[in-house]
């Protein structure tokens, strides 16, 4: 096992930029996810760890050793790759065993290894099929015992779910993150799905554009998101932005919207400077009724009722803007129907005008 | 009536198959029939359409006229020779163009696409010229090395990478630690053997059949194939054509095996890609 450190990490394509200094430490047995909207430049970073792709600029770590000159076979990493990429004319066993025979293990030991990785991930029974006579959730399976049967330093993951439907997906999830308990390697998983990565990582990292926007455990990143982008990317339904203006002393910070209604929250170190900023609420954080006196409340129009059945999702026009509202209480509403919110001050985020997920 | 009517365009359809095919076989079973006969039977009016009684008597004139055996197994040892090395290498340089990315990669597959394209007729001259300097004339390599990396192979095959071998498959196989070679020979080459079928056949019909290379590359009697032996005979006084048409046709026996043979995976290599899978 080895953790994996990235320095100054660019990558140029041609005159286009797509990493642009990258610098992150993941420890030795941790599970990272790397997460950002489509072209952000996860895929070609886990690309750059493998060894599949060339850094333009800077340094990659594993197990404390520069391995920018090593060829993938070098690193001792394994990667698990969203087609799949399994060998059609290679029966499973053969899949999984063919990195040990390129390595001129005895039969014997491959045999022994691919038999005690096959039973882990519940595949003794199909060994001797081809990948065309498996399901979705079978090939994923091989494709992780593929990896897994070589005992690697470093698992990599390329979206491995996204071909899958969104059943098998949830399951698929829960036997990965099983699998992290049981063999605690160090994992870098890429997704687009926040929800995959913060339900499996230990670490969320949110890229965009090529720049590392925030890392930190899934709870920090939900809690303190450190810019708009990221509070925008991680909370389904998404946060609500609201453009409004920023007047603060010592200890409160007062957010005009645009409908002149006016917001409190507790002034904190990270707030931006007074003047023209983004409020961001979550929609789970906005409560139908009047609220306590601390409370801030305000007033709208409903425009749109989608029932989800555990809750029903409202949009509201909020302060000028549409707004998402999460009903837990499933309270009765009629479209068009003016209604009370309130925000606990505490649930307001306040960032600088500007770039939203 | 109205079955009839729906029944026309298949029946139609069929009755344009059967002809074509009776036209398409005509010469073989022609020829097959001529090889039966003595030269004053198939000269005779009208000509015999039927199996004749002398297969032996030709048989016979056949070996007296010309060293068959050794003709076909020299045939045989530059059409096997040459189907072998032209796959390899072929299928080798396809995978150069297909998984590799190198300066100026576009420029040369346009250019080699573009050499399919000149007549091969204009190169006899260059390449008796080439064969002459490399001091391989009369020798059965200058037949079949030449051509063994050819233009149509490599851009064939190419294509059928593109569309057959996934690109993951590929770097799956790196991070698996598989050198070159190992990917080339373990991952890509089980997966493109529909095309390496048809590859296969076309060189091998193409090497079989091919006289105008041997007319000027070969010299010595003892060398010849099968297309410049059976030519030769026509200079022979009161040609035996019984024997030469019985020579013709057991030519065409190692064609019709090896079709057979791969029939089903140059269909498979032929049709591919046509429909999405």
């Amino acid at each position: 096992m080895a953790g994996v450190e990235l320095r100054n990490l660019r990558k140029s394509f041609g005159k286009v930029e797509v990493l642009k200094g990258l610098d992150l430490k993941v420890e030795d047995g941790e599970f990272v996810a790397l997460v950002g909207p489509s072209g952000c430049g996860k895929s070609t970073l886990l690309r750059i760890l493998a060894g599949l792709e060339e850094e333009t600029a800077g340094d990659v770590l594993i197990g404390g050793e520069v391995v920018n000159d090593l060829s993938p076979r070098e690193r001792n990493i394994a990667m698990v790759f969203q087609s799949y990429a399994l060998y059609p004319h290679m029966t499973v066993a053969e899949n999984m065993g063919f990195n040990l025979k390129i390595s001129s293990k005895p039969k014997a030991e491959i045999k022994a290894r691919v038999q005690e990785t096959a039973e882990i991930l519940d595949l003794v029974h199909l060994l001797d099929r081809k990948p065309s006579q498996l399901s979705g959730g079978q090939r994923q399976r091989v494709a992780m015992g593929r990896a897994l049967v070589r005992n690697p330093d470093v698992f990599l993951f390329d979206e491995p779910l996204s071909n899958l439907d969104a059943k098998l997906r949830v399951q698929m999830r829960e036997e990965i993150k099983r699998l992290h308990h049981k063999v605690r390697t160090t994992k870098i998983y890429v997704t687009h799905d926040q929800i995959e990565a913060m339900t499996l990582a230990d670490r969320v990292v949110i890229l965009d554009r090529g720049i590392i926007q925030q890392v930190g455990t899934p709870t920090e990143l939900y809690r303190n998101p450190a810019n708009a982008f990221v509070a925008g990317f991680i909370g389904s339904p998404a946060m609500n932005f609201l453009p409004g203006m920023l007047q603060s002393d010592s200890d409160t910070a007062r957010i005009e919207l645009e409908d002149g209604s006016v917001l409190t929250a507790p002034r904190k170190p990270n707030h931006p400077r007074d003047g023209k900023v983004l409020l961001g609420l979550r929609p789970e954080h906005i409560m139908l009724g009047e609220g306590t006196g601390t409370s801030n409340a305000l007033t709208g129009r409903i425009d749109l009722i989608e029932p989800t059945g555990a809750q029903n999702h409202l949009r509201i026009k909020l302060g000028g803007q549409s707004t998402t509202v999460v009903d837990n209480n499933l309270t009765e509403v009629e479209l068009g129907q003016n209604v009370a919110v309130h925000v606990d001050p505490d649930k307001i985020h306040i960032f600088e005008a500007g770039n939203t997920a | 009536m109205t079955k009839l009517v729906r029944l026309l365009p298949r029946i139609s359809m069929q009755a344009f198959l059967m002809v074509s095919v009776c036209i398409t076989i005509f010469p073989f079973v022609w020829v097959a029939m001529m090889g039966t006969h003595s030269r004053s039977e198939i000269y005779s009016s009208p000509p015999p359409f039927y199996f004749g009684t002398r297969l032996l008597e030709n048989y016979e004139k056949l070996l007296e006229v010309m060293p068959f055996w050794t003709v076909l197994g020299n045939s045989l040892l530059v059409s096997v020779l040459g189907t072998i090395v032209t796959v390899l290498f072929c299928s080798m340089c396809a995978f150069g163009f297909f998984a590799y990315e190198f300066r100026g990669k576009n420029i040369v597959f346009g250019v080699m696409v573009a050499s399919m394209m000149v007549p091969p007729v204009l190169t006899l001259i260059p390449f008796f010229l080439t064969v002459k300097f490399l001091g391989i004339l009369d020798t059965h390599f200058a037949l079949w090395f030449p051509t063994s990396a050819n233009a149509m192979g490599i851009f064939l095959i190419r294509q059928y990478m593109v569309t057959s071998v996934s690109r993951d498959l590929l770097d799956a196989a790196k991070v698996d630690g598989a050198s070159d070679l190992r990917i080339y020979w373990s991952v890509v080459l089980p997966l493109i053997k529909p095309v390496l079928a048809t590859l296969a056949i076309i060189v091998f019909i193409a090497l079989w059949n091919n006289f105008l290379t041997p007319l000027i590359v070969i010299s010595s009697p003892e060398k010849y194939v099968l297309t410049l032996a059976l030519r030769s005979l026509q200079s022979v006084a009161n040609t035996p054509w019984g024997a030469v048409m019985l020579g013709t046709f057991m030519s065409m026996i190692p064609l019709l095996l090896a079709f057979l043979f791969f029939s089903k995976q140059m269909m498979a290599g032929l049709t591919a890609g046509a429909v999405k899978g």
